[in-house]
């Protein structure tokens, strides 16, 4: 699971954003893209020395203005379910259809809708 | 290292090892790194932040860190079996955080007798403070 997918996850969140310049924003995630900009709402940004505050309804960060993002640790529990089910998900398929699995692209397509079908 | 791969895919090797990782801000953070890509950006769990003043350091809880590639000086994997290093010793954190304020504010003013001393011979230092943005 790449960094960016992570972040994408994390939508609806609450985060702590810190800038380069060592401002920080606390608030939650509305929206990110591939290049790590971002949408944030109830948003408190605190100053770089951390003694004045403002609080924003919202607010957009550019990605490449981040130093890093701080998440909340059940965010990586939701990533490791996913990966469980989808593990699951396919080994029922090699399972059932009796075959290696090895099997790429197409033909690999056209077995999981038979076994959908069945 | 059975092959090398080229760039940030070297990295790949160190997935799920404990490293500790400098920032460009000085911070120091210790954590298991769980994902990487192409332009470096780290994903670390179960981090902590660990302060040095001196010969004496502590570690502060904070989780899951995205951190952009850019920010990262470097990283390397900290050894876990005799992490207890007996050149340091460990305190708590608000000692820590008291001794790291102490010693910015020496630097301060270390700083400032500097500057002093250098506009009396007729020299201006630049003013850092401009690059605040990249620090």
């Amino acid at each position: 699971m790449l960094p960016l997918s992570l972040l994408r996850t994390a939508v609806n969140h609450p985060m702590l954003v810190e800038l380069k310049n060592g401002e920080t924003y606390n608030g939650h995630l509305v929206s990110c893209d591939n290049w790590m900009n971002i949408n944030l709402r109830e948003v408190i940004c605190t100053s770089r020395d951390g003694d004045r505050f403002w609080r924003m309804p919202e607010c957009y960060v550019r990605g490449s203005t981040i130093k890093y993002l701080r998440i909340p640790d059940e965010v990586i529990d939701m990533v490791k379910e996913d990966v469980m089910q989808k593990s699951k998900g396919r080994g029922e398929v090699r399972g059932r259809g009796g075959r290696g699995g090895r099997g790429r692209g197409k033909e690999n397509k056209r077995m999981k809708i038979v076994e959908i079908r069945m | 290292m059975s092959s090398y791969l080229p760039g940030t895919a070297s990295l790949i090797e160190e997935i799920d090892k404990k490293l500790l990782v400098v920032l460009r801000d000085g911070r120091t953070l210790i954590g298991f790194l769980r994902s990487i890509d192409q332009f470096a950006n780290l994903v670390l769990h179960r981090t902590i932040e660990r302060i040095h003043v001196g010969k004496k350091y502590g570690d502060i809880e904070r989780g899951i860190f995205i951190i952009r590639g850019e920010n990262v000086v470097l990283l390397g994997e900290v050894n876990t079996e005799n992490e207890a290093n007996p050149a340091l010793i460990k305190v708590p954190i608000d000692e820590i955080l008291e001794m790291q304020r102490e010693e910015q504010v020496q630097k301060q003013q270390e700083e400032e007798l500097k500057k002093k001393a250098l506009k009396e011979r007729g020299l201006h230092l630049t003013d850092h403070s401009i690059l605040d943005d990249y620090c």
